[in-house]
């Protein structure tokens, strides 16, 4: 009968204990670990340490079409995690209401590298860069008060906050926090040519992927440059502007004349599976990016001097040095990384 | 009789002297109070008006429809020369002509003190957007309502300033629409320090009204002389929004701002 008593007593205590658990900031760090054939991560860290129920938050909110105006078009509607985080298909990406954009889905992956974002760097920091597609009327059309409103009378979403953040509002702050984390942690690092660099197991090239490999070194990387294949730089490589939608590029955010018509250099990881190719989503095919320096680059007061040596418009390939640099940029394709449960939405 | 009475106004005197004095030298000034800014927008010497024409020194005629700034990062100095600074997160606002409550920013947990100078930030400093999301708080979604966004940047318009205007040239009303912000090159973030003519007094029974001017016409017509008539390079309307004419604007802000008075009540 006594001991009857005291489990009585105990039984709330218990209850409260494990519903303080469930409700309050549960801090479990996110470890962020460079890999060793990365350069520096750019990232500041600690503005916003990821944490377990951050990245949590942030792959729901990633995933959330009731951001956007429709209530369909999330950042994964664009963003399709087996395409590297691109809408395969599309030269350019389709919004709200159908309306169509004027440049071609970047790929999401080791975004904590880049120093800028956007093919017009338009924005430096990784927290901030989901306000443009978030809020542009041709991509999400979403309104920061409305998503506030919407996460604050729903159940799971305030849970959710209080896990992640030590004060536990459900505001824009912590909406973009908790994105900043997600994309943070969307790394890819464990392809065959990763694998190769860092001397492990499984990091065997064939000959031919090699010889591209070579062919690459002395003929791209100047601007593909590192392992992640980006100097973050932005630069002209020849393409005949579209008079339908004249994209500036980086103009836009300088005002500069010598920016005219220039975009972000991209990474190259797992290239294979972000077609089409280029800012307009021009290219279908890599041999059509490859012809293209060989045989396509246009000439203009903003061409990268790189491309106009000697009066040699572009970039000399030959067949077999094409046939080599494809072999070599299918050695990019992570497929841990494209089908990792914890970065896809089921 | 009389040396007396003499002799008691002196020691009167002389006790309200000392009494006085004292009173001076050891009144405890604790606690914390509250103090308010007005930002009182004028164009020249008028009470700005909407829709009201003003004629600029580039022989513009200029009707304003918005006016909206950013204001930031408020310090106030203290008659000791120490500073007081507005806790970064509780310092962000946005004035709106079109809403009067915007144009007083009311600063609570002032530390009592007689203050001599304030100063504060038109637009969002650069140490903030280093930072990311962190500290900003709700300020986003409060600027996505006031337009105040400049979404495409993932930043804000720190001033927006919008209207229609004619020229000898440009006959027909024709809009114009200044927005200042971060862009590629320039950061356009100011700051403005002003001098008190009297000491703002904060304590825990008096709320300071610091009533400060600001002079909108120095936005084009300032130190810089902007044209809108050149910038509507297109017949399609004057928008600065970007290039060599933000730096020369966020100057002009520097100097607008001026203060009018301060009530100690």
């Amino acid at each position: 009968m006594k001991t009857n008593y005291l489990l009585l007593l105990i039984l709330p205590l218990l209850w409260s204990c494990s519903n303080d658990q469930d409700d309050t900031y549960q801090n479990i760090p996110l470890e962020f670990k460079v890999p060793s054939n990365f350069p520096p991560l750019a990232y500041d860290l600690v503005n916003n340490p990821p944490t377990q129920k951050g990245f949590e938050l942030g792959k729901k909110l990633f995933y959330e079409g009731r951001l956007a105006s429709d209530g369909i078009v999330s950042c994964g509607f664009c963003h399709i995690q087996e395409d590297a985080f691109t809408h395969h298909g599309h030269s350019l990406s389709h919004g709200v209401n159908d309306a169509i954009g004027t440049r071609n889905t970047p790929s999401i992956q080791n975004l904590g590298f880049q120093t800028s974002f956007m093919y017009d760097g338009a924005t430096t920091h990784l927290d901030l860069q989901p306000i443009i597609p978030f809020t542009s009327p041709i991509e999400m059309n979403g309104d920061f008060s409305k998503a506030i409103a919407m996460m604050k009378s729903d159940a799971e979403y305030q849970k959710l906050f209080r896990l992640a953040f030590t004060d536990g509002q459900i505001n824009s702050e912590n909406m973009l926090k908790a994105l900043g984390q997600f994309m943070l942690m969307v790394t890819s690092s464990n392809s065959r040519f990763d694998k190769y660099r860092r001397n492990e197991t499984g990091g065997t090239l064939t000959q031919q992927e090699l010889d591209g490999y070579a062919v690459f070194n002395q003929k791209c990387a100047t601007c593909h440059a590192t392992d992640l294949f980006t100097d973050n730089s932005f630069r002209n490589n020849g393409l005949p502007v579209n008079p339908l939608i004249n994209d500036v590029g980086r103009f836009r955010v300088t005002q500069l004349a010598q920016d005219l018509h220039k975009f972000k250099v991209p990474s190259l990881r797992n290239v294979e599976k972000t077609a089409p190719y280029m800012h307009d989503g021009r290219f279908l095919t890599l041999e059509g990016v490859l012809e293209h320096y060989n045989s396509g680059v246009g000439n203009s007061t903003n061409l990268d001097p790189i491309l106009n040596i000697n009066g040699r418009l572009g970039i000399a390939l030959t067949p077999t040095e094409k046939t080599q640099l494809i072999a070599f940029l299918k050695t990019l394709t992570d497929t841990q990384y494209l089908t990792d449960k914890r970065f896809s939405e089921y | 009789m009389k040396f007396q009475f003499k002799y008691s106004i002196a020691v009167i005197a002389i006790a309200f002297a000392l009494f006085s004095c004292t009173d001076k030298n050891d009144e405890v000034i604790t606690g914390e109070g509250n103090l308010k800014l007005e930002f009182d927008n004028v164009y020249n010497a008028n009470n700005l008006a909407f829709d009201t024409p003003y004629t600029n020194s580039n022989g513009e005629v200029v009707k304003i429809n918005k006016l909206k700034y950013i204001v930031s990062n408020i310090v106030l100095t203290k008659v000791d020369g120490t500073t007081f600074t507005v806790p970064k997160s509780q310092s962000y606002f946005i004035v709106d002509e079109s809403t009067t409550a915007s144009t007083l920013l009311n600063l609570p947990n002032i530390p009592a003190a007689n203050y001599t100078k304030v100063s504060f930030g038109i637009g969002v400093d650069q140490a903030q957007f280093n930072l990311g999301a962190t500290g900003q708080g709700d300020f986003l979604a409060l600027a996505q309502t006031a337009g105040m966004m400049w979404s495409w940047s993932a930043g804000y318009k720190f001033l927006a300033f919008e209207g229609t205007f004619t020229s000898s040239t440009v006959t027909t009303p024709t809009s114009f629409m200044v927005h200042t912000g971060q862009t590629g090159t320039d950061y356009n973030y100011t700051t403005v320090t002003l001098n008190l003519p009297t000491n703002a007094l904060v304590r825990t029974t008096i709320t300071p009204q610091v009533h400060i001017m600001a002079d909108i016409s120095k936005v084009l017509d300032g130190t810089n002389k902007v044209s809108l008539t050149a910038s509507n390079g297109m017949g399609m309307g004057a928008m600065i929004m970007s290039g060599a004419n933000l730096p020369l604007i966020t100057a002009n802000l520097s100097n607008m701002f001026s203060v009018e008075h301060v009530h100690n009540d």
